[in-house]
């Protein structure tokens, strides 16, 4: 089974624009690269608390013999990536939260 | 126009036809077999290219390695149109199975080919049609297909961000509108005044015109005049497979990917104008195999006696000569009995138009009556 696996990072920012700014240019990086677990992103912003937001990073199965938890983990140690999350942590307050799921259940498939 | 559909086609040993099939086919199979899809569209190119006819549902399998052993003495552009069979071969079906997708880049590995089309098949097989469409993006292709949609052309003026090199934005630019308009004045049956008539009779606005197509995609427009395709998605899915293959630098292969990951499938219908596309299955209608696979068949005739991108012609110095002339010129072979049986349009049939393009010829025809 191609179980899909999320990574949540929630975040405090005043403004997300420069959040956005650098999601949308690490996804255009991504189209083009090399073949990895990382399917893309959604940011939800929290209507209870103002200047919270959510990121969830999804990863699916590209090799049958991976995986996305590992495409994941895999993904975590590049040096591209952490040098992502540490131009993220120059623009939000505080520090991420970071949570990582299995999907097990999805209405489109 | 050539019909002799022998010549250009090159001498090929059915052993041989048949080891390359036994290689594709084991890279593209679901895990209950190739579908029919597959195995038609797989066997009609075969047919086209080599004259061969290879059932591919009955071969036996064969290994990466082993097949690279095979194609060893073969160059990187036959290995890379090899995979791009395979990469065609996947993207007929959805959902394409991640190890399906896993394992035709394992044969593109071992066939020394690293291709942007294996990657995108992969992330369709993903799920991560998000990212696919933005690799797709890059080549400036949507607006043009959405108007052979037969959707109401856009402004297509407006700086669109994501078109790159060499898909540059429509500009405005009246001396380009000049050299379109005048090519009203060309002599009937010319190649100029037959673009012109397409671009009138459909309500199209000439390159340089405000909304008008952006001049390099322009350029195959005059290859549907030339190769004598229409202007529906089915026409487009022929003259883009034509073009690419016609291409010497299998580059050209990326045209007729996109549209069927665009129309066919419909791996980026969340994109949300292509939902009728895909219902409408273009390539698995009737006779849509054999009139692509033809198109392909024609394009290497092209590429094996012409060897130019067509992308690359300057129709503008040909304008004014006639079209047969430069058939001729191309090696341009006439269309098979098949593609013309499987119902392929001449580009001033009304069975090679869109909906909305039939509404403008018929419009403009009623106004002159």
């Amino acid at each position: 089974m191609n179980r899909n696996f999320s990574q949540t990072i929630t975040v405090r920012c005043d403004d997300p624009a420069p959040l956005l700014a650098l999601i949308a240019e690490w996804d255009l990086n991504q189209s083009t690269g090399e073949i990895m677990g990382y399917m893309g992103t959604r940011v939800l912003a929290d209507r209870e608390k103002l200047g919270h937001y959510m990121i969830i990073a999804d990863f699916g199965v590209v090799d049958p013999n991976v995986s996305a938890a590992d495409e994941a983990a895999r993904n975590n140690a590049r040096p591209e990536t952490r040098a992502f999350a540490e131009r993220v942590r120059e623009i939000i307050d505080g520090e991420p939260e970071y949570h990582h799921f299995d999907e097990i259940y999805r209405t489109d498939r | 126009m050539d019909s002799d559909r022998t010549v250009g086609i090159d001498d090929h040993d059915v052993d041989e036809v048949t080891l390359v099939a036994r290689g594709i086919a084991t890279a593209v199979a679901p895990e209950g077999g190739l579908t029919d899809v597959q195995a038609e569209l797989l066997e009609a190119i075969a047919s086209a290219l080599t004259g061969v006819s290879v059932d591919y549902r009955t071969l036996e399998p064969l290994g990466p390695e082993e097949y690279a052993d095979i194609l060893s003495g073969r160059d990187i552009v036959y290995r890379r149109r090899i995979v791009h069979h395979m990469v065609l071969g996947e993207l007929v079906l959805r959902p394409i199975p991640v190890v399906v997708a896993h394992r035709v880049a394992t044969y593109a590995l071992a066939l020394g080919v690293n291709d942007d089309f294996v990657r995108v098949a992969r992330r369709y097989a993903q799920g991560a049609y998000g990212l696919a469409w933005m690799d797709l993006q890059r080549n400036g292709f949507v607006e043009h297909v959405r108007e052979a949609s037969g959707e109401e052309p856009s402004d297509k003026v407006a700086p669109r961000g994501s078109a790159a090199d060499p898909f540059e934005p429509a500009q405005v630019d009246p001396e380009l509108a000049a050299r379109w308009s005048a090519f009203e004045g060309l002599p009937p049956e010319s190649l100029g005044r037959s673009v012109w008539e397409m671009y009138d009779g459909r309500g199209f606005g000439f390159p340089g015109t405000p909304g008008g197509a952006p001049k390099y995609l322009a350029q195959h427009d005059f290859v549907h005049v030339l190769a004598d395709y229409g202007t529906n998605l089915k026409g487009e899915l022929e003259v883009f497979g034509f073009i690419g293959r016609a291409d010497p630098d299998p580059k050209g292969f990326a045209w007729l990917a996109t549209l069927i990951g665009l129309f066919e499938t419909g791996y980026i219908s969340s994109a949300g104008f292509f939902d009728r596309d895909v219902r409408e299955r273009n390539i698995r209608a009737p006779g849509m195999l054999q009139r692509v696979a033809d198109a392909i068949g024609r394009g290497k005739v092209v590429c094996d006696r012409y060897g130019v991108d067509l992308f690359e012609v300057d129709y503008y110095d040909l304008a004014a000569r006639p079209v047969g002339e430069l058939r001729e010129l191309l090696g341009l072979p006439a269309k098979s009995t098949a593609a013309i049986e499987g119902g392929s349009a001449g580009l001033f049939d009304l069975e090679g138009m869109s909906e909305h393009q039939r509404r403008v010829v018929a419009q403009r025809r009623g106004d002159e009556t």
